[in-house]
């Protein structure tokens, strides 16, 4: 186990030293910080990876909303009686 | 002795509890379920957001081009009507008004009113189709095409697209009007159509200023 951990932060430490790599990526080598073009796509590509979460979060939350309507209306409906909740409230 | 301390092990420690409803009527049976969110409201969001997903592509695109320009609107392109196109949003939200109007008429089951929310939704949403129509053979004639560069195509795409999904919107609307008026309408028909107006409507202001501003 320690000896995986050892040879995988070997390889990353090695991966990180040599970032030259990174220039075989045909994105990576045309687009220089601050140009119009990689600015446009950094931009765009923001938007892309927020939308995701948005409606993920948004269908989330109308489920929420959606239980928290549904069981205030069975509140609202079942007598007082039967209700014990309702005498600690 | 050693067989009455078996038999005290298997006594009983004190006697029998007698069920809380003994003697009286039976429980009520379990209520048949009934999901908080039904499998069609269900099905529409899921929709919703694959249609928000592939409008978020073709912004995606818009935004690498408009912000990659030196110069946006290029040089020698016909200018948007953005005085035009802003009635025409005010009359696609106004229709987003009455939409909701209708779905609350519906949830309360006033069909006539319903009849006459539904019958000025699709109105409204007809008149911002034929506007925008208009506009476009305008737009074509004075040379912004498809065809033209990346700001004709743009344009068109993102617009297109998007007045395409107005045109099934309103027809899905005309449906759900007609099946109302002939008393075959679902319970959830009203909604379902309301909620993919309303996202439909929710877009036109996004794009707008995305790309008449």
């Amino acid at each position: 186990m320690k000896t995986r951990i050892f040879l995988q932060a070997t390889l990353v430490g090695i991966a990180s030293a040599y970032s030259g790599a990174a220039l075989a990526c045909s994105v990576c080598i045309t687009g220089a910080a601050g140009e119009r073009l990689t600015d446009a796509f950094n931009w765009s590509v923001i938007f892309l990876m927020a939308m995701p979460y948005t409606i993920v979060f948004s269908i989330v939350g109308f489920f929420v909303y959606a239980y928290r309507r549904a069981a205030k209306k069975a509140r609202a409906e079942e007598p007082a009686a039967l209700n014990p909740a309702s005498e600690l409230s | 002795m050693a067989r009455e301390a078996t038999l005290r092990k298997f006594e009983p420690a004190e006697a029998p509890r007698v069920p809380a409803f003994g003697g009286g009527d039976p429980p009520a049976p379990p209520r048949a379920f009934k999901p908080i969110v039904s499998n069609a409201r269900i099905a529409i969001l899921m929709f919703i957001a694959a249609e928000v997903m592939f409008f978020a592509g073709l912004i995606g695109a818009f935004i690498v081009f408009r912000l990659a320009s030196v110069e946006w609107p290029p040089p020698f392109q016909p200018r948007l009507p953005v005085g035009v196109t802003g009635v025409n949003t005010a009359i696609l939200l106004l229709s987003g008004v009455v939409i909701q109007l209708a779905m609350r008429a519906r949830a309360s089951s006033e069909t006539q009113r319903v009849l006459r929310l539904l019958s000025a939704t699709v109105l409204l949403g007809t008149i911002f189709l034929l506007v925008q129509g208009y506009e476009w053979v305008r737009l074509i004639h004075y040379g912004l095409t498809l065809s033209s560069g990346v700001y004709g195509a743009t344009f068109y795409t993102l617009i297109g697209c998007h007045g395409a999904h107005v045109l099934g919107a309103v027809v899905w609307l005309g449906v759900v009007l007609a099946r109302v008026r002939s008393g075959i309408a679902g319970r959830e028909s009203v909604q379902l159509a309301g909620v993919y107006w309303t996202f439909v409507v929710a877009l036109w202001p996004a794009l707008y200023v995305l790309v008449y501003l």
